[in-house]
């Protein structure tokens, strides 16, 4: 590892002050990416400047939502009873992604920031657009089991990795940022982006700016459910996963929030499925029409064909799991 | 000192590591001229750090680059945190940072100014052993040993926690140890005692 | 602890691991942890290509580096006196010195391979400083794609072929089956990386704390390379933080670390990153295997063909006896097999946790299941009906045989009733649900193995021996076995390991630790009983008239045996006798009756799971491990080994595979995060039985082996099951969920 100057800060203007002066400098909050990518020699910055100290911890929740701090940690959003009542498919998802130790150490502003895991990416031997743009992508005709089926470009087939933003996604979140410019908010489903022709880019964040919280709207999904399917019980990245959030009365679903994961290089949130199963009855679901018509959109590569049928599997489940 | 004065020496430091920093990616004869003023060098690019590991006070003085991890087994000696991955993919090098389990692989040293740590080394009451340490050694929660140190530092969180509340809680928040030996259900057996002992602390 | 063992006189001296307070503490002290004054830290350059030569090193930047101490390559690396050809000739016939000579030339074999190392005063600087090196390669287009090059496999040196009785005698059979199955190179990963620590005391005296199964052989090799006495060389491993066979040889980062720390004239600590673990210290190879099995409509074997590939490297032959069981483990007429091996632009491949078989039986017991089905039979009926009395190869007796006991045990334990003999036609809550069972077997034997006894008149009774133990437990089965033998309580006992300047020991590997040490700790403390009853009528006065055979020796006790009054203890005996201690060294040869009998620790896995219908998730309900491994000495210890075994064989059937970008020739999940390894939550609850027969001819520990058949049938009972439970036959190891949908 490069030995870098490092530098605390606990205030959102001088820590905006700091980057806005150098360029090479990075914000370290968790840790839990950053230093993985900086060992591995993937990020190079020049400074650090650890955000820890910013006040922006606090879990608050109003009437008009949730209200969660960048800096709060995964652990603390899932373990707080107020979230754990009102966002159960958040919680879930939080669960479901790193372990333990990784989630007492990483931050909610940090979980989506968290790049790809693609390993062409994280190899600084092999090719990869993302890492080296211009360099090819390593994983188009090589290993790409992992990879994405929805919204890759010929640059890029990699995806988002994140658990929890695909619950974000799905409930409506959005991403609160700051900058010397002042604030402004990105609606979650717009905050990561699709590879295109700049798959080094990973998400529409702006130089010069910080993530201060996040905000999800108050929450009347009463079916929750985030179903992760993984080659290991625990502690493993999705072959895809699916968040699911439906409001039910009766037996007639009223709304519904559906998002999946381990897909494409966002969290990849289905509208039209949403808008099918919207008024449909909860015994009367057609799984094979709503199923064949997120994925007629599909493409897949040598190794992740099995992601179009198992996608497929995980959606019909994640539904009935979540009216369980 | 008060802050802004804490701010502006930092400031200073930091222009002397920039300009160090400059140094070693422009010219490397004048880093060799550097070099042979090997504690100047050493002091631009070192931090001090105020750490306390199982009770004892450390005033250091590290790169920042150094993970806790490395603080702890090679500065400080303290080798029963165990490097197993040294990417946060183990679970061998969970210690207690301010009470909260971590991985030390993936913290900078200096990322833990002023905080508590706590090793393997600091959880037995003198020769008495911590309920955990005991569990595993009744349940045989091990075999080579080496994952040890963290299977027990993240089991005690496990408990404290609450997550300790059925085979199945306990297998899930205990995944993020990796066991090779595979002594998984002697390692569940282990924190289902101590669960039920109420001996958490 | 559930009582599901059948034991007939288990040594029950204490059920607690005997260095669990120094594992439990932190206080176990591995290679890598030891406090050396004046350490420097090496960390390798490794290659960036899989096949070509090195046109350069551009070495400037790092060398300034802060910190950098040294770099060695192949144009600076000194002398290393084994790596000429004179000194491998002149060694021959102890051993051959093969693989990598680290540093001696430009070629590269591998991607990954080790080409130079940087030595600095910490471990970020030398990191750093390595990742300054750059290198110019003259690249060759590798190959790495075992599956697209299996046709260039070539039959080893002796033929690699077996056949009794007809050749493909299967096809001709009344009923018959053929199949294909692959398995996936898997990586040993213990959790402790390897390490060396490199310290010349002099110009001609080397102390290497390093991480190895045997570290008599690792002192040898050494030798061999440095031209040095073996005596002039001290190997330390105190502990050994798993390992699983990767620790079975001595590998380029030792030899490595020992250049460097003579080159710059300090200690060098050098420790393998985790992806190192994956490019340097070996992996279970690459396999093909084709098996064709027959029968008669009531179910005898009539006929076995097996043909199996697996990989090696550019530059070293590597093999394994895949194809074994099929010619031993079920009784057949007809069979025969053929092995050959396919050179790939990849390191090395070792053996790795039950070597052969583990790969064999998979083919094997999965193969016997199929045939099952199309039998209408049940599978441990299919295999009782098959049952080798003797060995079916060279007809010779076996010294002990319990795997119809194995059998019976698992049957009742798992539930063997509730097994649908119709695949996917039970479900439990919704979710398929299906029992499968295998077999596992392993080679059992003794090697040979020196140890030394010094009993104290303090009361203490140490043992020592130059083996290192993995995590299986050797020390407290070598106290358990002396507190028996001594009749003393475990705490007056201690076994010492772990270096060189005790008396010669075996490697740990093939599950033959207990019985060669253990035999020789047996010979002690029989010889020691008899020393103390000599000492006793030379030195005590109330003995003088007594011979050896008119005395008793129990508990700590030599007593007259018509006077149990004159009785003294063995501490007073040596304080009476004026010497400081008693201590006895003895040596047993390797098992010698191979013509007489046939060897085999044998298993039965269970197992019963759930297959979600829709998804294709595994959720393993039960396993049920049975072991016929002898007479069990350490049942605490013994289970571990059991259910770890069961552990790694679900890793291997369920999660593990060592994947390669085949453009680069480089592996692409060298990470504990997408290489799988099973972790807590992917484990059921883990029931092992023992037979526990003494089997009293291989060794007078009545033991014969765990280790490997702990693993050895897992695989195929996970896989038999998912069938069972779905109808699909998965011959591709490992069984993830998008197989199954």
């Amino acid at each position: 590892m490069i030995n870098f100057e490092y530098s605390r800060t606990s205030s959102v203007k001088a820590a905006l002050d700091v980057l806005a002066k150098n360029p090479g400098a990075s914000f370290i909050a968790g840790g839990t990416n950053l230093v993985d990518l900086m060992k591995k020699g993937v990020a190079t910055p020049q400074r650090l400047v650890d955000i820890n100290n910013l006040p922006l911890k606090q879990i608050s929740i109003d009437a008009k939502g949730l209200t969660i701090g960048a800096l709060a940690l995964n652990s603390d959003v899932a373990e707080n009873e107020k979230v754990k009542k009102n966002y159960p498919l958040l919680v879930q998802a939080i669960n479901a992604g790193a372990s333990a130790q990784l989630r007492n150490m990483a931050t909610i502003g940090g979980n989506i920031m968290q790049r790809t895991r693609c390993t062409y990416f994280y190899d600084t031997t092999l090719p990869c657009n993302k890492r080296k743009p211009g360099s090819g992508c390593g994983a188009l005709k090589g290993y790409n089991r992992m990879h994405a089926i929805f919204g890759a470009s010929d640059k890029c087939i990699a995806v988002q990795p994140s658990d929890m933003s695909v619950a974000l996604a799905a409930l409506d979140a959005t991403v609160m940022v700051s900058s010397s410019k002042g604030e402004r908010k990105i609606p979650f489903t717009d905050f990561h982006r699709l590879p295109g022709d700049i798959p080094e880019k990973d998400n529409n964040l702006q130089p010069g700016e910080l993530i201060t919280a996040i905000h999800v709207p108050v929450n009347s999904f009463n079916k929750n459910h985030y179903l992760k399917i993984r080659d290991r019980a625990s502690y493993a990245f999705a072959l895809v996963s699916v968040a699911v959030a439906l409001k039910v009365n009766g037996n007639i679903i009223q709304s519904a929030r559906l998002a999946m994961g381990g897909v494409a290089h966002k969290p990849w949130r289905l509208k039209q499925a949403e808008e099918m199963l919207t008024g449909s009855a909860i015994h009367d679901l057609s799984f094979a029409k709503l199923t064949d018509n997120i994925m007629q959109d599909a493409k897949t590569y040598e190794h992740n064909a099995f992601k179009i049928k198992l996608g497929k599997a995980a959606i019909a489940e994640a539904i009935n799991k979540a009216l369980q | 000192m008060n802050n802004q004065d804490q701010k502006d020496s930092r400031r200073d430091f930091l222009k002397k590591t920039t300009a160090m920093a400059a140094l070693t990616i422009s010219s490397p004869v004048l880093v060799k001229a550097g070099q042979h003023d090997e504690k100047i060098a050493s002091f631009f690019e070192k931090m001090d750090l105020k750490i306390e590991v199982n009770g004892v006070a450390h005033q250091l003085s590290v790169e920042p680059r150094v993970t806790l991890l490395d603080l702890l087994r090679e500065q400080l000696h303290l080798t029963g945190t165990k490097k197993g991955c040294d990417h946060g993919q183990c679970g061998a090098c969970t210690v207690h940072v301010d009470g909260k389990r971590i991985n030390s692989c993936l913290s900078l040293a200096v990322m833990n100014d002023g905080k508590k740590v706590t090793t393997i080394e600091g959880i037995a009451d003198g020769d008495n052993l911590h309920p955990m340490q005991e569990a595993f050694i009744n349940h045989d929660g091990f075999q080579c040993g080496y994952c040890t140190p963290g299977q027990i530092m993240s089991a005690i969180a496990c408990v404290q926690e609450g997550h300790a509340n059925s085979r199945e809680e306990i297998q899930e928040f205990m995944s993020g140890n990796i066991c090779r030996c595979g002594a998984y259900p002697h390692i569940v057996d282990a924190v289902m005692e101590v669960k039920k002992g109420g001996k958490s602390s | 602890m559930d009582k599901n063992y059948f034991f007939e006189d288990t040594i029950t001296a204490d059920e607690k691991r005997v260095d669990g307070v120094a594992k439990v503490t932190g206080a176990a002290t591995f290679s890598a942890e030891h406090t050396i004054p004046g350490l420097t830290y090496a960390v390798f350059v490794c290659s960036t290509i899989a096949r070509g030569t090195i046109k350069n090193m551009v070495l400037a930047k790092a060398k300034n580096a802060p910190g950098v101490i040294d770099i060695i390559y192949y144009l600076n690396c000194p002398v290393v006196p084994g790596y000429t050809s004179e000194i491998k000739e002149k060694n021959q016939r102890e051993r051959v010195l093969n693989g990598l000579n680290v540093f001696a030339d430009n070629i590269v074999y591998s991607n990954g391979q080790p080409i130079a190392l940087v030595i600095a005063d910490t471990w970020e600087r030398a990191v750093y400083a390595a990742s300054l090196v750059k290198v110019e390669y003259i690249e060759e287009k590798p190959e790495t794609d075992f599956d697209n090059l299996m046709q260039k496999a070539e039959a080893p040196g002796w033929g690699g072929t077996y056949k009794r009785g007809d050749e493909d005698a299967y096809k001709k059979a009344e009923v018959m089956i053929e199949n294909e199955y692959s398995i996936p190179a898997e990586t040993h990963n213990p959790i402790e990386p390897h390490a060396t620590v490199a310290v010349w005391e002099k110009n001609d005296k080397l102390v290497v704390y390093d991480k190895t199964q045997g570290p008599k052989s690792t002192q040898g090799d050494l030798a061999l390379l440095f031209g040095l006495k073996r005596e002039n060389i001290q190997v330390i491993t105190e502990f050994v933080g798993g390992a699983f066979g990767c620790a079975l040889r001595t590998w380029p980062h030792t030899p490595a670390a020992c250049i460097a720390a003579k080159k710059i004239g300090r200690p060098v600590k050098l420790v393998l990153t985790r992806e190192q673990m994956f490019t340097m210290v070996g992996y279970r190879p690459i396999s093909w295997q084709k098996i064709g099995i027959g029968a008669s409509r009531d179910g005898k074997l009539t006929g076995i063909t097996h043909h199996a590939i697996s990989n090696t490297s550019r530059y070293e032959q590597f093999s394994e006896s895949i194809v074994d069981p099929s010619q031993n483990l079920h009784d057949c007429p007809n069979v025969n097999t053929s092995y050959k091996t396919l050179a790939l632009d990849i390191n090395t491949p070792i053996w790795m946790r039950g070597p052969g078989p583990a790969t064999g039986c998979f083919a094997l017991e999965s193969a016997l299941d199929e045939l099952a089905y199309k039998l209408n039979m049940d599978p441990i009926e299919l295999r009782l009906k098959n049952y080798a009395e003797v060995h079916p190869q060279n007809k010779l007796p076996w010294t002990s045989k319990h795997l119809k006991e194995c059998y019976e045990l698992g049957r009742e334990k798992i539930g063997w009733h509730n097994r649908p003999s119709v695949p996917g036609t039970l479900k439990e809550n919704g979710m398929l649900t299906g029992y499968g069972m295998g077999v596992g077997v392993f080679w059992a034997g003794r090697s040979s193995a020196t140890a030394r006894g010094t009993l104290y008149a303090d009361g203490m009774f140490v043992l020592q021996s130059a083996i290192s133990d993995m995590g299986p437990g050797t020390t407290t089965a070598m106290v358990s076995i002396a507190a028996e033998q001594m009749g003393l309580p475990p705490d007056k006992i201690r076994f010492e390991l772990g270096n060189t300047d005790f008396p010669t020991g075996p490697t740990q590997g093939g599950s033959g630790s207990t019985t060669a040490v253990g035999t020789a700790v047996t010979l002690i403390c029989e010889a020691m009983q008899v020393s103390l009853k000599e000492m006793a009528i030379e030195s005590v006065p109330g003995f003088k008239n007594y011979k050896p055979e008119e005395l008793d020796y129990k508990n700590g006790k030599v007593s007259a045996k018509t006077n149990s009054s004159t009785s003294i203890s063995y501490t007073d005996i040596i304080k009476q006798s004026g010497k400081p201690e008693l201590q006895v060294s003895k040596s047993t040869e390797s098992f010698a009756q191979r013509d007489k009998y046939a060897m085999n620790s044998f298993s039965a896995h269970f197992v019963k799971l759930h297959v979600h219908p829709v998804t294709g998730v595994i959720t393993l309900k039960k396993i049920v491990a049975v072991a016929d491994c002898g007479r069990v000495i350490s049942e605490t210890t013994a289970r571990s080994q059991m259910v770890g075994g069961a552990v790694g064989g679900i890793g291997m059937a369920m999660h593990e595979e060592t994947l390669m970008d085949h453009h680069s020739g480089r592996y692409i999940n060298a990470n504990l995060a997408d290489y799988h390894v099973p972790v807590n939550a992917d484990i059921p609850a883990i029931d092992v039985l023992f037979v526990n027969k003494p089997d009293n001819i291989i060794s007078p520990t009545g033991a014969k082996g765990i280790g490997e058949i702990a693993l050895v049938g897992v695989a195929p009972a996970v896989a038999n099951a998912v069938y069972n439970a779905t109808g699909k036959r998965i011959t591709r190891l490992p069984i993830t969920p998008d197989k199954l949908i």
